[in-house]
């Protein structure tokens, strides 16, 4: 410090400041001016108890439920709107059951194909209009008209009629056994049709909803600011019980350091996609909790089933039993995830306990391949950076199919050219992750192995079994849960036998929480969804 | 020439550039393997959804067809509608850039008011103590990655400290300023919004800082080099001999002169600062451009890229033609030739 004065007053000149007498006075004044106005500007507040916080990685894209297909935005979206089936929670714990929530009751006829809904009363939007079937029906067939992401877990040929004004009617061309489930899903929202009238509503209302929110659910959004926050006040007209949160904030923080950084002074109440590391950190600290629950998000490796060597199932089944699971649940996942027993992940109905399961085993590699006749194979290993679990997932794989000797050359590339590559078939091995959109085995069974939705709709690995079509295709066609369970079941052992896929795990869903945070029920089918209409804070 | 019609030849090569630049992205984002179809409507999406969407996006139409839908847009104001938000592309920049630009040139401010200075006294006092500490805060901006430093930045001043917040713009319980221009300080200072005023400029710190020490160190080794050559003019010998005052001869003298190629390097800087934002705006949740076209490329949003190139382009274009005259005000010389 005296350094500093002395060279100032030497160099600066005579300015008053840096004058010798006033200089130890001068350069106080200024350190204190400088402290008190960071520190004076404003008190560090932490979150109130009547309101939650949350720290998330990105910005919704679009807030229309007939639109958006990305769990991201649900988060805003879903306890907005209300839908005329809802999961259930059983025992406190999330289900992939359902039960009505808008519906009060439905019934079916005998060939499946017609369905109608009462719906309950008393359930309002947030402009403070009831629900009704013309909301219904107007929310269904805007969804059906756009033709967007959404639209594609509903038959396309279906109609829907008003019975009266609390009665809705689906009529379906073919027996869609998953119906009621997609009836959950957050792209049936029911939507106000006043959003018509609104000025700026846009074409069907695309522009208003893209930003906005018109549901009936326990929140309605009040305000958003792009890359910022977005704030949801409790629907005052909803017509459940009244939330215990006067204030539902998500915030947007890119960088995950920043989340848990913020989370841990209290900031953020929750942090959603921290990285392992900073969750393992996380779980240490006072005041903080992780949590993990098993998901339904699955990760496995495409086999391209319609080209040479992988044409034939013991070349596929020797590299199925050359992938190291353990190894890379171990020190990828660091231990969160948990190997997959066939195409149905556990908590899934229709997943199967007794399933066979592929362990790594390299004697039983080599002979499957010798049997193939298959020698020096050279494969090509498609992935992108999307995931940062599959570059490393890849390098075990292909370390361990070189102890085989089948040569695997990784090719990284942008995740749009790595899914134009997929859906035309222009690859031997590649990666990626699914989620149910609906909670039906459908979601992995049908799409999965179904020859018809061959590419990228869900056939990746380019499967074809007429056997497993019929079976896959008779238990979307049924009603009876037991009998669909039974053909799922019989069609998984075939296609886990030919090893059309290499089924590696399914995640866990790991989320960090301030203590004070009570309530949270996860629910695998609603990933980065919380039920904010009953959490608390204590 | 005068200043007039200097600005209206500037503004005509303006027209150029742009019209340029929206061709050059346009081609570029269509010739990038991927459909922005099949990424909206998602890979489980039917192949008759995703034709329907490219139907309903004008995707199916030929290039030229596309881009003279485009060029029409933007000769009436109008950038498109982004395929990612479903909302106009101006009303996205509009949300975003005002806050990138805010940004940058709160940054540039920093680096010009610390860097001029730092420049000056390691030039005068070549190869002395001060000199070496200039020097090496010269060098670690220009090697310190943002992104660390931004981190750390947060980590003591947010995390430790608790002197500064950690992100944002501004805090969810604080209504934006009436906006005016876009910028939080600005808006709040016209508005006479004390909290808005008090809470953006905490806010803004952080980031600026991290953003303008890398071109703290590029203007203060600019400037030391310019100020070098001055002060070994025979001018400055003729000032001191007749006897004026060494910072008198420093400041009014050598330092004007020095300047003139500072004003190309800050111009240059503005863009750098523009497009180099990405990374603190990442750091510090800073809701600017960054995030939203690293998005829209990722999801191959070719309105939203366009439109960011052109207002980017054209921002571009506007500082260094307000360099230019900057240059013909400080510099008789220039004023002279031209």
């Amino acid at each position: 410090m005296r350094d500093l004065t002395e060279w100032c007053t030497k160099h600066l000149g005579n300015h008053a400041f840096f004058k010798k007498e006033n200089h130890d006075m001068s350069i106080r004044i200024a350190t204190t001016i400088l402290l008190t106005s960071l520190v004076g500007l404003g008190s560090w507040a932490k979150t109130p108890a009547d309101s939650l916080v949350l720290g998330k990685p990105s910005d919704p894209q679009t807030l229309d439920p007939a639109i958006t297909i990305d769990n991201n935005d649900w988060t805003v979206t879903y306890p907005c709107y209300q839908r005329l089936m809802r999961y259930k929670v059983e025992g406190g714990k999330g289900s992939t059951s359902v039960e009505g929530e808008l519906a009060e009751s439905w019934k079916v006829s005998k060939d499946n194909l017609v369905w109608d809904f009462k719906l309950r009363k008393g359930q309002k939007f947030d402009d403070g209009a009831a629900v009704d079937a013309e909301a219904v029906k107007f929310s269904f067939e805007r969804m059906m008209k756009l033709g967007q992401g959404p639209s594609e877990a509903f038959p396309t040929d279906m109609k829907l009629s008003v019975v009266d004004p609390m009665s809705v009617r689906f009529t379906l061309t073919k027996v869609f056994a998953p119906f009621l489930y997609t009836l959950a899903n957050n792209g049936a929202g029911i939507v106000n049709p006043n959003v018509l009238k609104k000025a700026d509503a846009g074409e069907d209302a695309k522009t208003y909803l893209a930003r906005n929110t018109a549901g009936s659910g326990a929140y309605h959004l009040v305000s958003w600011q792009k890359s910022q926050f977005l704030v949801m006040e409790p629907n005052p007209y909803y017509g459940g019980s009244k939330p215990a949160f006067k204030q539902f904030t998500v915030k947007i923080i890119g960088e995950s350091s920043n989340r848990r950084l913020q989370l841990e002074s209290g900031d953020l109440d929750i942090a959603e996609a921290l990285p392992l590391d900073q969750l393992s950190a996380l779980a240490t600290k006072p005041g903080i909790r992780v949590q993990e629950f098993p998901s339904l998000d699955v990760t496995y490796l495409y086999l391209n089933n319609k080209k040479a060597p992988l044409n034939n199932p013991d070349v596929r089944r020797a590299i199925s039993y050359a992938v190291d699971y353990n190894g890379i649940i171990g020190g990828v996942l660091k231990g969160q995830a948990k190997q997959m027993r066939g195409p149905i992940p556990e908590g899934m109905w229709g997943y199967d306990p007794s399933a066979m399961q592929y362990k790594m085993d390299m004697a039983k590699a080599k002979a499957l391949l010798t049997k193939a006749g298959a020698s020096n194979l050279k494969l090509s290993f498609l992935y992108s950076v999307r995931d940062p679990n599959w570059e490393p997932i890849g390098l075990s794989t292909q370390a361990n199919l070189a102890a085989l000797g089948i040569n695997v050359k990784m090719e990284s590339m942008a995740n749009a050219t790595m899914r134009d590559r997929i859906g035309k078939g222009d690859y031997d091995i590649s990666i990626g992750n699914w989620s149910p959109d609906f909670a039906d085995p459908f979601m992995f069974m049908n799409y999965w192995f179904d020859s018809e939705k061959q590419g990228l709709p869900g056939n990746r690995s380019f499967y074809s079994n007429p056997e497993v079509d019929k079976l896959i295709r008779q238990s979307a066609s049924v009603s009876d849960q037991k009998q669909r369970t039974q053909m799922y079941q019989q069609a998984a052992k075939i296609v886990i036998d030919e090893a059309g896929y290499v089924y590696l795990f399914q995640k866990n869903y790991q989320v960090a929480m301030r203590d004070s945070v009570k309530g949270f029920v996860y629910n695998p089918m609603l990933q980065s969804i919380f039920n904010i209409d009953r959490m608390t804070k204590k | 020439m005068s200043f007039s019609r200097i600005i209206v030849k500037r503004l005509l090569g303006l027209i150029l550039v742009v019209l340029g630049v929206s061709i050059i992205t346009f081609i570029v984002s269509h010739l990038i393997p991927g459909d922005p179809a099949r990424l909206i409507a998602g890979d489980r999406a039917t192949d008759e959804i995703v034709a329907n969407l490219r139907h309903t996006l004008g995707l199916d139409r030929s290039l030229y067809v596309q881009y003279w839908r485009y060029l029409s847009g933007l000769v009436h104001g109008d950038l498109g509608t982004s395929i990612r938000t479903s909302r106009p592309v101006l009303e996205d920049l509009k949300a975003f850039f005002p806050a990138t630009m805010e940004l940058a040139l709160v940054a540039l401010f920093f680096a010009t008011l610390v860097g001029i200075p730092l420049g000056v006294l390691s030039a005068v006092y070549r190869n002395k103590f001060v000199d070496q500490i200039v020097r090496t805060i010269s060098v670690s901006g220009i090697s310190t990655p943002a992104f660390w430093l931004g981190l750390s930045l947060i980590v003591l001043f947010y995390g430790r400290l608790h002197l500064l917040p950690g992100s944002g713009r501004l805090p969810d319980g604080i209504d934006p300023p009436t906006s005016i221009t876009g910028f939080y300080i600005f808006d709040s200072l016209l508005t006479g919004n004390r909290p808005a005023l008090i809470s953006s400029l905490r806010h803004i710190i952080l980031p600026a800082f991290t953003l303008g020490f890398v071109h703290l160190g590029v203007v203060a080794r600019q400037i030391r080099s310019s100020m070098l050559e001055q002060l070994n003019e025979d001018y400055i010998r003729t000032s001191r001999a007749n006897g004026l005052a060494k910072w008198t001869v420093i400041l009014r003298h050598a330092l004007p002169n020095a300047l003139i190629p500072s004003v190309t390097v800050l111009g240059l800087a503005m863009g750098d600062l523009l497009y180099g934002a990405v990374l603190t705006e990442t750091v510090f949740a800073w809701p600017g451009m960054g995030a939203y076209v690293v998005n829209s490329i990722q999801a191959l949003d070719f309105p939203a890229v366009m439109g960011f190139a052109v207002l980017v382009s054209f921002a571009y274009v506007l500082v260094n033609l307000a360099v230019d005259l900057v240059y013909m005000v400080i510099d008789p010389r220039i004023r002279e030739v031209s």
